[in-house]
């Protein structure tokens, strides 16, 4: 029987449960098209980089004695090749180099890639490291240069064009005889890439007669473990042997940890979706038990029991979840392909990819799309099962079962509780990065979740404040909008907390990019004297030659390369910072507190007060460090300094990185002083001039670089925002559909209103603007509580990144606008209901 | 008693005019509910005007159509065919705007219950239509009002702090302030104790004595038409009978015979 109801009433409400059950799936959508991405991605590099080292079986390369961002492993001599040719069991012997080659256009300026490096490298052989030709015929001889599909169909390429390319050995113009794709995919994730036969590549690419690395391919029926011993009895200690399974599995996961993250911050977003979804269902079905009581009343006094009814409503939630889940799964798989889509759109060249449905997928979908939704209906549930036989007859009975007063306490108690968890994840870490995400989130959620009870409390005054413009200008209609806000606190605190929370996290990015921008500002005028900063338009940093070459320009007195290498110092990874020590110090301002830059020679570090504390270094103490290709060194500290923002912890000299390396080296960027005396315009020109030769190298003055490093700030702030839009949008509708609910129960008080003489406008200005006022609350609690959890994310990255917190006034005639836009958007529906509805019919409504 | 002639129902006596000089009047005015089997004729050929400055009251049995000629009447509800004037003005030339105008400047509603909005107060309420129009209304008429009905010490009460007969004051207070030309009052005690309707009754009574107000109320309460200057009854969507300074048992009585 009880199902027959559920079934019924299911039917009965087909809107609202056609709502709740896309908003589930929605939710459900974005959660399993994260997973189905991140998992699809990765199974297709796996596969990818197997089959490009399948016809491989070892590969020789320069040791590396820890992990770092950056791999210093030392490229194998060019001697090597003809030794190795001479293993048995060895076919066949192919070197590998790559190099930054940056394409050129007709006017020289840089070809973008699709977001990856631009790559040149040896071609050796057709099918080695996974090449195919599609078109033409292999690079042979200089002047001879193949390119990949991606970007030969993205930048018109064409097969017998001249193409001008920036290697490290300068601007040169080739022929394109080849166009090659990898495996089935027309082009590397982004990557542009150039090929030469390999006496022109050693030539053109600089290969100062070593490789990065030598792949061996072994003769039929050789023993794979047989040569690989063979091998390693004649290798040095500063070179191993790999197999090309372990090539292709570092391969794998290093794009995989990319995939992993990628993932990772997708899902954190789709979860925030699926939160926000929780809360709104939550509400809907709260109002509509409210609607149902005499129904529910009725249920009861003829025999059901308070079990069945509390079962009857858990039925429904748990059909319209089911089917929700559902089609949240397959729309899970056309979030993934057009996610796909869209980066393939913006040039990233990914690899044809199958989508894979995990069991794992399936399994959080179900949780997040049933489990979200159960745990919505239970407080609701719960209270329609306490509802009374007797509010069948006297509605008013029961409408005492409907409501509990300890949402304040419960709400503060949360508030309270989330926030220690939120700080405690932030500040002690427990657990690393892990613990600062789960403590965090979990936080986070707890102070959403307590607020929006709390908020309640709070609901009648900030309706009276937020409304008053309203009640001023637009008479009873403005009035009546401001008094059905505040006139069911805990209707329109739930309601407004779905928007609350997308406006929260938006403001918290808010605060902690602000605080960002400022920091960085100020250590830019604090420490930084230079006037130009030169960088790599596709980030893969400048030839070192660069900075050798501008040195030598009169109109400059000062030039210096920010480098870096990682080290291992007491057991731990470190980045130094490598720099021109006596140009540096008169083009920026790190603090020297002991010591000076004059005595920064290739022998000497210099350390951040911090660490030379931690450690107890004092001036004279000596450094032992080990280089990540296993070089051990030691190092006689000559200075001691207080700003880490530009050069991080610890400070060398580029000559004791050129010392310790044979790997060619890239600088992150150069800085320049203009002579005094000379003009800066004239200085720019001749400095412009020179970096001719540099088409990737972008010039830019102090101002220009700030405003450049401005931008980026910016559009992170754009990203986050653009993903929590989806969150944002359902808040939107959220409040739709509480309002029009409103508007239902309204109906004979509409009616009266309609008849006693409020015009269609009227009545449609007093529902737009209650939605508007509603809007304003969640906005306005969302930048409070938003606002403090930006202030406490920025204080807790370290001073070197954020030294304070600057909170953006600036974007709160934003907010406000949005919140106006949104109230209104959300009341558009309702607002027309309200005004079309029958005035006869409506006072006839009991 | 034999029925007289339709037309001596206080009946227009220029029928092709485009204005009337009634309060408000019907002129065969005719209204159907549904289509086919299940038609239904809620007014069949009604021509009934309303004088101004009187109390009358419509009577008859349930389903006589006496609500739908006042939603007719009052611009709630249009005719399927014949013409509603009020206030000397034809409804039917009225758009929504008009209309709405019309009911707001015009005419006073008294509804049976639920006649308050639940989110203002009792003075609020009472100027609801002068404050929907932009008005403040004439202070001191409102002010004699509020007094007349008694409610001075509770204008700042919303509804939910009022008793079902304080609220139907406020209601009458709501109808009168704006002096319309017309009140419409359905039901008016219906869900009031005899002691509160009683109390309503009176006040109506005085509005019309006192202030020249006109008054039109549907009931089958036979006392509460008793405070009425004339009744129409209504019987099968047509006029039947009338009766001027009705008694109640001469209503009653009246009423007795629709069943037979």
């Amino acid at each position: 029987m009880i199902g027959t109801l559920t079934r019924k009433s299911l039917r009965a409400r087909w809107g609202r449960s056609l709502f709740i059950s896309l908003s589930i799936a929605l939710g459900v959508a974005f959660v399993s098209g994260s997973f189905v991405l991140a998992d699809s991605l990765r199974a297709t590099f796996d596969s990818l980089f197997t089959r490009l080292n399948a016809d491989i079986d070892l590969q020789v390369r320069g040791v590396a004695v820890f992990d770092s961002r950056n791999s210093d492993r030392d490229p194998v001599p060019a001697s090597w090749v003809a030794t190795l040719a001479d293993v048995d069991g060895v076919d066949r012997v192919g070197p590998q180099l790559t190099r930054v080659a940056t394409l050129l256009d007709a006017t020289g300026r840089p070809i973008g890639t699709g977001g990856g490096p631009a790559i040149g490298a040896l071609w050796s052989g057709e099918g080695a490291g996974g090449i195919v030709l599609r078109a033409g015929v292999a690079p042979k001889g200089v002047g001879e240069v193949a390119i990949d599909k991606a970007t030969s169909d993205r930048a018109g390429i064409a097969l017998g064009e001249q193409l001008a390319i920036s290697t490290p050995t300068g601007v040169r113009t080739f022929l394109v005889v080849g166009i090659v794709g990898l495996g089935e995919a027309d082009g590397f994730a982004g990557a542009s890439l150039a090929l030469f036969d390999p006496t022109t590549a050693e030539e053109v690419l600089d290969s100062q007669g070593a490789y990065d690395s030598i792949d061996l391919t072994l003769a039929a029926g050789a023993d794979r473990d047989e040569v690989k011993s063979a091998v390693e009895a004649l290798l040095t200690n500063r070179l191993e042997v790999i197999t090309s399974d372990q090539v292709a599995r570092e391969a794998a996961d290093q794009v995989g940890a990319f995939v992993t993250a990628f993932g990772t911050g997708l899902l954190i977003f789709a979860f925030i979706t699926a939160f926000v979804v929780a809360f709104i269902i939550n509400n809907i079905f709260a109002i509509t038990i409210g609607q149902r009581l005499r129904e529910l009343a009725l249920l009861r006094a003829i025999g059901a029991n308070g079990t069945q009814v509390r079962r009857m409503i858990a039925t429904e939630a748990l059909v319209m979840s089911v089917t929700a889940t559902v089609i949240g799964l397959l729309g899970g798989l056309l979030v993934a392909r057009g996610l796909i889509w869209l980066f393939d759109a913006a040039g990233a060249g990914f690899p044809p990819t199958d989508l894979v449905m995990a069991w794992r997928t399936v399994l959080a979908a179900t949780v997040v799309g049933v489990g979200i939704t159960m745990v919505s209906v239970i407080v609701p549930a719960r209270r329609a099962a306490r509802i009374p036989p007797v509010a069948a007859m006297h509605p008013e009975l029961g409408f005492g079962a409907l409501n509990a007063n300890r949402r304040l306490v419960g709400g503060a108690v949360l508030t309270g509780l989330g926030a220690v968890v939120f700080l405690v994840g932030l500040f002690v870490r427990p657990g690393g990065t892990i613990g600062l995400i789960s403590m965090a989130g979990v936080g986070a959620l707890a102070v959403f979740v307590g607020v929006a009870g709390l908020s309640s409390g709070v609901v009648r005054p900030a309706s009276w404040v937020l409304g008053w413009p309203f009640a001023r200008a637009l008479g009873v209609a403005g009035r009546l909008a401001r008094e059905n806000a505040a006139r069911q606190p805990r209707r329109t605190a739930r309601t407004a907390a779905a928007l609350m929370i997308g406006v929260a996290l938006v403001s918290a990015a808010a605060v902690f990019t602000e605080s960002l921008r400022t920091t960085f500002l100020r250590v830019l005028d604090r420490s930084v004297t230079a006037d130009f900063v030169i960088t790599d338009s596709g980030f893969q940093g400048l030839p070192p030659d660069l900075a050798r070459n501008i040195a030598t320009l009169a109109e400059l007195d000062a030039v210096s390369p920010v480098r870096g290498i990682a080290a291992q110092v007491d057991g731990s990874v470190k980045q130094f910072g490598a720099v021109d020590p006596i140009p540096f110090g008169r083009l920026a301002n790190i603090d020297v507190q002991f010591g000076s830059l004059n005595d920064l020679d290739a022998g000497s570090v210099m350390v951040h007060r911090d660490p030379a504390r931690d450690l107890g270094l004092t001036i004279g103490d000596r450094l032992d460090v080990q280089y990540q290709n296993g070089v051990k060194g030691t190092l006689k500290v000559v200075g001691i300094f207080g700003d880490a923002a530009l050069v991080g912890n610890w400070l060398i000299s580029v000559d004791t990185v050129e010392a310790v390396t044979t790997q060619p080296q890239r600088d992150f960027f150069v800085i320049a002083r203009v002579a005094d005396g000379v003009d800066a315009t004239a200085a720019r020109f001749a400095l412009q001039q020179r970096l001719d030769a540099y088409p990737q190298a972008e010039l830019r003055s102090n101002a220009e670089f700030r405003q450049q490093q401005e931008d980026q700030i910016n559009q992170f702030l754009t990203l986050i925002t653009a993903l929590l839009a989806t969150a944002i949008q359902i808040a939107v509708i959220g409040i739709a559909v509480t309002l029009a609910l409103s508007v239902f129960e309204r109906t004979r008080e509409i009616g009266l209103l309609r008849a006693v003489g409020m015009t269609r406008r009227q009545m449609r200005r007093s529902v737009r603007w209650e939605s508007v006022i509603v809007s304003l609350f969640g906005a306005v609690v969302g930048v409070v509580v938003g606002t403090s959890m930006g202030a406490a994310l920025a204080s807790a990255v370290p001073d070197t990144i954020i030294d304070g917190v600057t909170l953006p006034f600036g974007q709160v005639p934003v907010v406000i606008v949005f919140a106006v836009i949104a109230g209104m958007t959300a009341a558009w529906y309702p607002a027309r209901k309200a005004a079309r509805m029958d005035i006869l019919n409506a006072i006839a409504t009991s | 008693m034999t029925l007289p002639p339709p037309s001596s129902f206080g009946a227009p006596q220029e029928t092709t005019s485009t204005s009337s000089a009634w309060a408000a009047e019907a002129r065969s005015a005719v209204k159907v509910y549904g289509k086919g089997e299940s038609e239904v004729r809620a007014l069949d050929d009604v021509s009934v005007g309303f004088d101004s400055g009187r109390f009358s009251a419509i009577m008859g049995p349930s389903g006589s159509g006496k609500s739908t000629l006042m939603h007719c009447l009052a611009g709630l509800d249009t005719l399927t065919s014949g013409a509603v004037f009020l206030a000397g003005q034809a409804l039917a030339d009225l758009n929504d705007r008009q209309l709405t105008e019309l009911r707001r400047t015009q005419v006073g509603f008294i509804f049976q219950a639920y006649n308050l909005i639940p989110t203002l107060t009792a003075f609020e309420n009472i100027t609801l239509p002068l404050s929907l129009g932009g008005t403040k209304g004439d202070r001191a008429w409102i002010d004699l009002v509020i007094d007349t009905v008694g409610l001075r010490n509770r204008l700042t009460h919303r509804p939910s702090e009022l008793s079902g007969g304080q609220q139907q004051r406020v209601a009458v207070a709501r109808a009168l302030a704006s002096r319309p030309a017309i009140i419409f009052a359905d039901e008016p005690t219906g869900n009031l104790d005899s002691r509160s309707g009683s109390e309503v009754l009176t006040f109506m009574r005085r509005a019309v004595d006192d202030f020249g107000q006109t008054i039109v109320m549907v009931t089958h309460d036979p006392v509460a038409a008793s405070h009425a200057d004339r009744v129409v009854f209504l019987g099968d969507g047509r006029v039947v009978d009338e009766m001027t300074s009705p008694r109640a048992d001469d209503v009653l009585d009246r009423m007795k015979r629709f069943g037979d």
